[in-house]
């Protein structure tokens, strides 16, 4: 027994060893794991982005003369948790529809910036969390004409083909945009090539603005549209600052809910943006700005069925008010107009009046202005209609 | 007798020694928590007043992906048309591009502030819908895509991409916003004019910090007639530029 309870002792000692062993162990990563942040992805940025301009953050800008090299970095980043080897690749760029930005594909020929770029790896082997810049080269064909040129840096997985994958297959990859200013004569100018608004379906709205780049350089312009309810009163607002491309048109698709209370409202397009040649990505001249305005378009939404039973029941409402209001106006005419004047007798009081009249004494207390307790004195004339016709 | 008194008290302190074990145990436990915690505690207070925290938080970068509805990336994504039954006649196969579980996702984490661009475009514009017999074509409007155009090769078949109408939201950030962001229009592939397709526009006063999902963006293929029947594949490439 003794030795029983003696090998029971150890056994708990042993325990008591675990138990604190295990305990601190969890406690020591609980305490630990709020330290550990990351974010996951594959992509890339600007190496030494210029302080000056706070667009070089994220996209690369230079002022080149013709002929003239720039040496700048990109810098990849692998924030997943596994080891990814991306391909790093320099391509031409492509206006989408609607004339937004993007960068041709890696196969297709390169004319123009895609051509003038020259990286120092075309892969890099990232482990997780880890990022490295590649340097490269931009240089300026001596024949480059004036005006802003532009291409893309690509950063894609590098994955094997998967076989026997059948319909739509898809592949994803990051551009960064590389604009390159050739000096010259610098024409930044805008013209508003159509605004409509477009009913949907579903009850909502697409404004649908379209702006033309008349000059030789991207322009940073603020596209607005407001529109407001008939009376003024501005109902929503929809934009924000985007690139219109050198001679490309833009279009947006901005989708306005149904608006709750029906009604006709009123959409306008206005754009404002820097047309002095100063101007540049992401620097403005700090000279007035230019403002584009198109002529407003006016459309009738109806009311979502919520609002619409309001609306009756307010409609309901207003037209009994005036019911009653034509009714107090007439009673008062009616009064006004045959009403006679009575002298109080020593034995009336106002109740036997409104009795003898055919009528509630506190109409008659009411029309007469009398106060509580609606004595009256003989000889007190008040206003009492035309007595009723016997049977 | 005496050997009984023995017994009886070795059992009598077994019961004790089995119960200050007990206590014991309990009191160990509980010392460990005190340590631990005040180990812990003493820790935060050393650091609070050396100011020796240490955080790194890895630059985030612009990216796009297919999601599953728990955000997880799709292993091998793809979208499947409609299955059409062979005609003689030209017709027109749909599909939906971005769906629950396979959703359209654009991630910012503080990578592009002055916005960007998410766009679908094929691997090559002289790419095609590849099938084990036969092909047809997924950007040539001649004939509204029934017939062959001018371009490079002899295909027919026109593909129209249609976002209008998608639904965009904001994925797992809660306190983003779509505002700021355009849908593109319906726009057909044309080799030359039209090789990309653009399914969001991001401007730069859209959240410098988020994440969003696209789904319900419409696809339509104009098939040639008297296509023969099988499986045909395309490789497009979805890219987020900022710009």
């Amino acid at each position: 027994m003794f030795v029983l309870n003696y090998y029971k002792s150890r056994k708990f000692s042993f325990s008591l060893l675990i138990v604190f062993i295990l305990s601190a162990l969890i406690f020591s990563f609980e305490g630990n794991s709020a330290l550990a942040m990351g974010y996951g992805g594959i992509g890339g940025r600007p190496a030494y982005p210029d302080p000056k301009n706070p667009r070089t953050q994220s996209i690369f800008v230079y002022t080149l003369e013709p002929g003239t090299t720039k040496n700048d970095g990109v810098l990849l980043v692998n924030n997943t948790d596994k080891e990814k080897t991306l391909m790093v690749y320099a391509v031409d760029s492509v206006v989408s529809s609607g004339g937004a930005f993007a960068c041709r594909q890696m196969n297709e020929p390169k004319k123009d910036v895609g051509r003038w770029i020259s990286l120092s790896k075309s892969e890099v082997t990232l482990q997780p969390g880890k990022n490295e810049i590649v340097p490269f080269t931009i240089k300026v064909p001596k024949e480059a004409s004036v005006g802003e040129h532009n291409g893309c840096i690509i950063i894609q997985e590098k994955k094997e083909k998967k076989e026997n994958q059948k319909g739509m297959v898809l592949t994803f990859r990051t551009g960064l945009r590389v604009a390159v200013t050739v000096p010259g004569k610098i024409v930044r100018k805008l013209k508003i090539e159509n605004f409509q608004v477009e009913k949907r379906k579903n009850g909502n709205f697409l404004l649908r603005p379209q702006i033309r780049n008349l000059g030789n350089v991207s322009i940073d312009t603020d596209v607005k549209v407001i529109t407001r309810y008939f009376f003024g009163l501005i109902l929503a607002q929809h934009g924000g600052q985007f690139p219109i491309l050198r001679g490309k048109t833009s279009d947006w698709n901005f989708e306005l809910k149904k608006p709750f209370w029906g009604g006709w409202y009123k959409s306008q397009l206005i754009a404002t943006y820097d047309q002095n040649p100063e101007a540049s990505i992401g620097i403005q001249s700090g000279k007035s700005l230019t403002t584009l305005k198109s002529k407003p378009i006016y459309f009738f939404s109806p009311p979502t069925p919520l609002a619409l039973s309001i609306e009756i029941v307010v409609l309901l409402l207003i037209i009994f008010l005036i019911f009653l209001l034509v009714l107090a106006i007439k009673r008062k005419k009616w009064i006004q107009n045959q009403w006679q004047e009575y002298q109080v007798k020593p034995e009336d009081d106002i109740k036997k009046i409104a009795e003898e009249f055919g009528l509630s004494w506190k109409l008659l207390a009411r029309v007469n202005k009398l106060q509580p307790p609606y004595a009256l004195k003989p000889g007190d004339t008040i206003k009492v209609p035309p007595k009723p016709e016997k049977k | 007798m005496n050997q009984h008194r023995f017994n009886i008290k070795l059992k009598t302190m077994s019961r004790f020694t089995y119960s200050l074990m007990t206590s014991r145990f309990i009191s160990l436990f509980l010392i460990t928590l005190l340590i631990i915690g005040g180990m812990g505690i003493g820790t935060y207070i050393l650091a609070s007043s050396t100011t020796q925290f240490q955080q790194t938080i890895n630059p985030g970068t612009l990216t796009t992906d297919i999601v599953d509805s728990s955000y997880n990336s799709v292993a091998n994504p793809s979208v499947t048309m409609n299955p059409v039954t062979f005609s003689f006649s030209c017709q027109t196969a749909t599909g939906t591009f971005g769906t629950s579980s396979q959703q359209i996702y654009v991630q910012n984490p503080d990578a592009a502030d002055d916005g960007w661009t998410l766009t679908v475009a094929p691997a090559n514009t002289t790419d095609y819908w590849d099938g084990s017999s036969s092909d047809f074509d997924f950007n040539d409007g001649s004939g509204s895509g029934c017939s062959d155009g001018s371009d490079a090769d002899s295909l027919a078949g026109q593909m129209t991409i249609d976002p209008s109408g998608a639904t965009l939201s904001t994925g797992q950030c809660s306190s983003c916003t779509t505002n700021n962001i355009s849908k593109g229009s319906s726009t057909a592939f044309e080799e030359g004019t039209t090789d990309s397709v653009t399914l969001l526009t991001a401007s730069a006063s859209s959240d410098d910090i988020g994440d969003w999902t696209l789904q319900g963006v419409s696809i339509s293929q104009t098939i040639p007639a008297e296509q023969p029947a099988e499986s045909y594949t395309i490789n497009m490439v979805l890219t987020v530029t900022a710009s």
